[in-house]
C-alpha cells in the first residue's frame, strides 16, 4: 500500500509554496477583483470584474496577448531547433571536455540579462557583426534588423535556449551507447539514428524545455523592452507598466492572471500532445514508422551539414553577444553605449574590484543562490518522485499550482510582495528572500528532477532490492548516484535563476542585502560600463570555476551514467 | 527690577499657553554614533558622487552609517508608496513628477528651512522636495544629418527626419518633455492632449522609441535614428567623449524642466541626519562635482560657476527660461494619456 507516498513527498514543498508564494498570489488575485487603483486602498474590498472586462472588452490587450503568444512560440521554435544540436553535442562530447563545453550555455546564464540584450543588439545592428560579415563576403546587408519583433525573438532565445539545452541534454546523456549500436546495425545513419532514437527519446526533455521557455518568454519584459525599441509590445511589459509607473496594481494583476492562465493551458496542451507521442510511457506499442526511401538519402546527405550549420549557429548565438561585452568591458569610453573601440583601459575593472561594494553585494548573491538552491532541491526531489512514481489524486492541480510561479510575470510576484511589505519587513531580509528566491526556482528544478526520475532504471532498484538493501540504503547507494546527473543539472540550473534573479529582488534588497544583479541592473540603466566589466568577471570566474571542480570533483563522474 | 503682579500673571499665561508647543513639535532627535541612515538613488556616478561629498563629510561629523539602496525610481517610488508610514528609506530621489506625486500622497515631506540651503534653492527647486539637479530635456541631433540646424521643436517634423526619429517612451521623464513640449509649440497646453497625439501620429513610422538615453545613444553610435529628445546633461558627455557628431539643440520654445529631487520620506527615525545630507547635497562641493562629471545643473544660487563650465550647465537666468508643465494636471492624467499612448503611439 503506498497511497500515502505521493501526498508525502508532495507535502514538503507544497508546504514552502504555500507560505512563501500563495500569500503574494492570492494578494494578486484579491487586487485583480479590485474595481479602482488606488495605491493605498486596502486590499479587502467589494469584488469586482471591472479590470477583466475591460480586458475582454479592449482589443488592444487581446492583440497584445496574441503577439506576446507568437512571440513565445517562436521563441520555443527556435530554441528547440538550435537547442537540439547543442544538446547533442554536448551528449556526445568526451568526458574530459565536457565541464569546458557545459560552458557554453553555464557562460551565458551567469550574464546579466540586460548586458547580453545589448550584445545582441550589436548582432543585429546596421554595423553589428551580422551585417559586417555579409559585407565582408559582398552580400546585401539588413539594416532594419533591431526593433522588430524578430530581434525579440532572437534575443529571448539567446536568452531562454540554455534552459532548453539543459531540458534536452538531460535525457539526451542518458540515452545508452547500445541503443545507437543497436540502430546502426540495423543500418540507420547519424541522421536517420537521431530522427528514429535520440528525438523519441528525448521527447521528455523537448516537453520540459517547452513549457519553461514558452512561459519564460510569455512573461519576459526586459529583452523584449531593449530589443523590440517599445515599438514590440508585450504582456509582460504592460504588466510593468501598470504595476509600477502608473501604480495600477489590479489591473496589473488582472493581465497578470490572463496571461499565467493562457501559460498553464499551453503547458497542459504541450504535455497532453508530446504524451501522445511517447505511448510506450504509457506501456502501449509505439506506432511503427516508415520513412520514404528519398527522405532517408535526403536526411543522411544533408543531415551532418545542417546539424554542424545549427550548432555553429546556436553556439555563435549563444556566444557572440558575451563576446562583445567582454571587448566592451575594457573599452576607454565612458558610457555603456555599444559600438566602436575607442582605447583600451582596465579602469571599469577598477572601479568593480576596488571601488565600492561590488564584492559584497557577489557574496550576498552567492549565500542566496546556495542556500536557495539546497532548500529548493531539498523540496523538489520528493515531489518529483511523486510525480513520476506515486500517482493519487489531485496531482495534476498540485503540479499546476507548483508551476504557477513559472507562468506568472516575476514582477507579479513583487506586487503581491510589495502589498504584504508590512508583514515581510518583520522577517529577517535573507530569510524573506530564500522563500521568494525557492519559489522562483522551483518550478525549474521540479520540471527537471521529474525528468530526471522518470529516466531513471527501475531495474537497477529492483536488483538492488532483491539483494536485500533497505529503502535507505537503496536510495543511497543506487537511485542516488544515478539521479545524480540530474540533481547536478537542476542545481546548476537553479544557483543562475537565483543568482541572477533581479526583478523580484530588486523590490525586495534593503540597504545591507543588495544583491549583485540588482547593483548590475542600477549599473546598466545609468551609463557607465561597469555592468560590462562586472560581466565579463562572471564569465572568467565561470570557466575558472568549471575548469576548477571539473579536476577536483570528476564533473564526468556526474555526467556519464 | 521686580515685575509687577499684572507683569508677573502675563508671564505665568504667557507660559501657560506655550506649554503645548513643548508636545506638538516634533521630536528632533539629535544623532547618535551608530546611526544608519539608508538612502535610495541610481547608480554609478550618481552614487560615486554622493559618497564622496555627502557621506564622507556626514559620517565624519555623527559617525553615522550610510547604506544605499539602489535602482531606478519607478521601483523605488513603488517601494516607498508601500511602506508609507514605516519608510525603510530615509531620503529617497525621485525624478520631478514623482516628487510631486510623492509630496501629495504623504509619502515624503514638503521641503523646509530645516535644510539651511533651502533659502539659496531656485524656486522650481522649492516643489516636491529638494531639487538636487536640473537636468533639462531638448531635441538631440546627428550634425551631419541635418539640413540646417534645429532651432524649433517643429523641426522635428521637417521631412527631412521622417523614420529616423526616436521618440522617448511613454510618460517617462524624456516622453513628458515630449509630449508638452508638443503642446506648447503647436499652440496648446496640457489640456490639449489629443492634439499632442495627433502631432505625434504624424512622425510615424518611428526608427525607435527609447527608454532611456543609453539606448538612445547607441541608435546613434549605429546610425538606426538621427534625432531625439533627451537629457541635455548626458547627451553633453556622451557628444564630448563618444561622438562629436551630436548636437544639442536650444530651441526657440526653450528646453523642457527636469529635476533630480532628494526627498526626505514622512516618518523617517533619522529626521537631523536625513535633512543633513540634503543640506551637503546642495553645498558647492556636491554641486560642482555632479556639475563636472555629468553636466548636472545646480539648484542652488549660492554657488560660484567655473568658467569652464560657463554654457553647459545652466545657472541665473537660465533656470528661469526652462519650460515648466502644469504637474498636477499632468499627474491626474498620466493613466489615461498612458492608455492612449499605448494604442495610438508606442508600437
Amino acid at each position: 500500500m503506498t497511497g500515502w507516498k505521493g501526498p508525502a513527498l508532495s507535502a514538503p514543498v507544497t508546504l514552502w509554496l504555500l507560505l512563501a508564494f500563495a500569500a503574494p498570489l492570492a494578494v494578486v488575485i484579491l487586487l485583480s477583483l479590485q474595481a479602482g487603483g488606488d495605491p493605498f486602498a486596502p486590499l479587502i474590498q467589494p469584488l469586482s470584474l471591472a479590470q477583466f472586462t475591460e480586458i475582454a472588452g479592449d482589443g488592444f490587450y487581446f492583440q497584445v496577448l496574441s503577439e506576446t503568444i507568437l512571440i513565445g512560440l517562436a521563441t520555443t521554435a527556435i530554441s528547440a531547433v538550435l537547442g537540439y544540436p547543442l544538446a547533442y553535442w554536448l551528449a556526445r562530447m568526451p568526458v574530459q571536455w565536457r565541464a569546458l563545453a557545459f560552458a557554453v550555455i553555464l557562460i551565458p546564464l551567469l550574464t546579466n540579462v540586460v548586458v547580453r540584450s545589448l550584445g545582441v543588439m550589436l548582432l543585429l545592428s546596421p554595423d553589428g557583426l551580422i551585417n559586417s560579415a555579409l559585407r565582408l563576403v559582398g552580400l546585401p546587408t539588413a539594416t532594419r534588423m533591431l526593433f522588430t519583433h524578430g530581434a525579440v525573438v532572437v534575443g529571448l532565445a539567446q536568452v531562454f535556449m540554455p534552459f532548453m539545452v539543459i531540458a534536452l541534454y538531460d535525457t539526451m546523456q542518458s540515452t545508452s551507447p547500445r541503443v545507437h549500436e543497436a540502430a546502426e546495425s540495423l543500418g540507420a545513419g547519424p541522421a536517420i539514428r537521431f530522427l528514429t532514437v535520440d528525438l523519441p527519446l528525448s521527447l521528455p526533455g523537448l516537453r520540459s524545455g517547452t513549457v519553461i521557455v514558452f512561459l519564460m518568454s510569455t512573461t519576459a519584459y526586459v529583452s523584449a523592452t531593449l530589443l523590440g525599441g517599445k515599438k514590440v509590445m508585450t504582456i509582460g511589459m504592460l504588466v510593468m507598466q501598470e504595476a509600477v509607473a502608473n501604480l495600477n496594481a489590479p489591473l496589473a494583476s488582472a493581465l497578470a492572471i490572463v496571461v499565467t492562465l493562457t501559460g498553464l493551458i499551453f503547458a497542459g496542451l504541450c504535455t497532453w500532445g508530446l504524451n501522445r507521442a511517447m505511448p510506450w510511457r504509457a506501456g502501449k506499442p509505439g506506432e511503427p514508422v516508415s520513412l520514404p526511401g528519398w527522405f532517408v538519402t535526403l536526411a543522411e546527405t544533408l543531415g551532418p551539414t545542417l546539424s554542424r550549420l545549427l550548432l555553429t549557429a546556436s553556439i555563435g548565438l549563444l556566444l557572440l553577444p558575451l563576446g562583445l561585452v567582454v571587448v566592451q568591458s575594457v573599452n576607454d569610453v565612458p558610457l555603456a553605449t555599444a559600438a566602436g573601440f575607442r582605447g583600451f583601459t582596465w579602469k571599469w575593472y577598477e572601479q568593480v574590484l576596488f571601488g565600492g561594494s561590488y564584492t559584497a553585494s557577489f557574496l550576498v548573491s552567492l549565500q542566496l543562490a546556495v542556500v536557495s538552491v539546497l532548500v529548493a532541491l531539498a523540496l523538489a526531489t520528493p515531489a518529483a518522485f511523486a510525480l513520476a512514481r506515486y500517482p493519487f489524486a489531485g496531482r495534476s492541480a498540485l503540479l499546476a499550482f507548483w508551476l504557477l510561479p513559472l507562468s506568472l510575470p516575476q514582477i507579479v510576484i513583487g506586487v503581491g510582495m510589495l502589498k504584504l511589505l508590512q508583514v515581510y519587513v518583520a522577517i529577517p531580509a535573507f530569510l524573506g528572500l530564500v522563500g521568494i528566491h525557492v519559489v522562483i526556482v522551483l518550478p525549474f528544478v521540479i520540471a527537471l528532477l521529474t525528468t530526471s526520475v522518470q529516466a531513471l532504471d527501475r531495474a537497477q532498484e529492483e536488483a538492488a532490492d532483491s539483494l536485500g538493501a533497505g529503502p535507505v540504503r537503496r536510495f543511497l547507494m543506487v537511485t542516488l548516484p544515478a539521479l545524480a546527473p540530474g540533481l547536478f543539472a537542476a542545481g546548476v540550473i537553479g544557483f543562475l535563476m537565483s543568482f541572477g534573479e533581479v526583478t523580484v529582488t530588486s523590490f525586495l534588497t534593503t540597504a545591507r542585502m543588495t544583491t549583485l544583479p540588482v547593483r548590475i541592473y542600477s549599473e546598466a540603466t545609468t551609463l557607465e560600463p561597469t555592468a560590462h566589466a562586472i560581466s565579463a568577471l562572471l564569465i572568467v570566474a565561470t570557466v575558472v570555476t568549471l575548469w576548477l571542480v571539473g579536476r577536483v570533483v570528476r564533473l564526468d563522474k556526474l555526467y556519464a551514467r | 527690577m521686580t515685575p509687577s503682579r499684572r507683569t508677573f500673571n502675563k508671564l505665568v499665561l504667557g507660559a501657560g499657553l506655550a506649554a503645548p508647543v513643548h508636545f506638538i513639535t516634533p521630536v528632533r532627535a539629535q544623532p547618535k554614533k551608530g546611526d544608519e541612515l539608508v538612502v535610495g538613488i541610481w547608480g554609478g556616478a550618481q552614487e560615486r558622487i554622493v559618497r564622496e561629498h555627502v557621506e564622507k563629510p556626514l559620517v565624519e561629523k555623527y559617525g553615522c552609517k550610510v547604506s544605499y539602496v539602489l535602482g531606478n525610481t519607478l521601483e523605488r517610488r513603488a517601494r516607498a508608496y508601500a511602506e508609507r508610514g514605516r519608510p525603510s528609506f530615509d531620503v529617497i530621489y525621485l525624478n520631478i513628477y514623482e516628487s510631486r506625486e510623492a509630496l501629495q500622497a504623504k509619502v515624503t515631506q514638503a521641503p523646509s528651512k530645516a535644510v539651511p540651503q533651502y533659502e539659496h534653492l531656485y524656486e522650481p527647486a522649492k516643489i516636491g522636495g529638494y531639487g538636487v539637479a536640473f537636468n533639462p530635456c531638448t531635441i538631440v541631433y546627428d550634425g551631419r544629418k541635418a539640413k540646417k540646424p534645429v532651432t524649433s521643436w517643429k523641426d522635428i517634423w521637417n521631412d527631412e527626419w521622417k523614420g529616423r526619429v526616436s521618440w522617448p517612451e511613454g510618460l517617462g521623464t524624456e516622453g513628458i518633455a515630449a509630449l508638452m513640449m508638443t503642446a506648447r509649440t503647436f499652440g496648446g497646453t496640457e489640456k490639449d492632449f489629443d492634439m499632442v497625439i495627433q502631432k505625434v501620429k504624424q512622425l510615424k513610422p518611428f526608427a525607435a522609441i527609447h527608454s532611456s538615453q543609453v539606448q538612445l545613444y547607441d541608435m546613434f553610435d549605429q546610425g538606426i535614428c538621427d534625432i531625439g529628445v533627451e537629457f541635455a546633461s548626458f547627451t553633453r558627455k556622451y557628444a564630448e567623449t563618444k561622438n562629436p557628431n551630436i548636437v544639442i539643440a536650444d530651441p526657440v520654445e526653450g528646453q523642457a524642466i527636469s529635476m533630480n529631487v532628494g526627498c526626505i520620506t514622512e516618518g523617517t527615525r533619522n529626521q537631523v541626519l536625513a535633512e543633513e545630507w540634503i543640506n551637503l547635497h546642495l553645498s558647492e562641493p556636491c554641486m560642482l562635482a555632479f556639475a563636472r562629471e555629468i553636466y548636472y545643473s545646480p539648484t542652488v544660487r549660492n554657488i560660484t560657476i567655473p568658467a569652464d563650465l560657463k554654457g553647459k550647465v545652466l545657472a541665473g537666468d537660465d533656470i528661469a527660461k526652462m519650460v515648466d508643465f502644469d504637474w498636477a494636471y499632468i499627474n491626474a492624467n498620466r493613466a489615461a494619456w498612458q492608455r492612449k499612448i499605448d494604442r495610438e503611439i508606442a508600437g
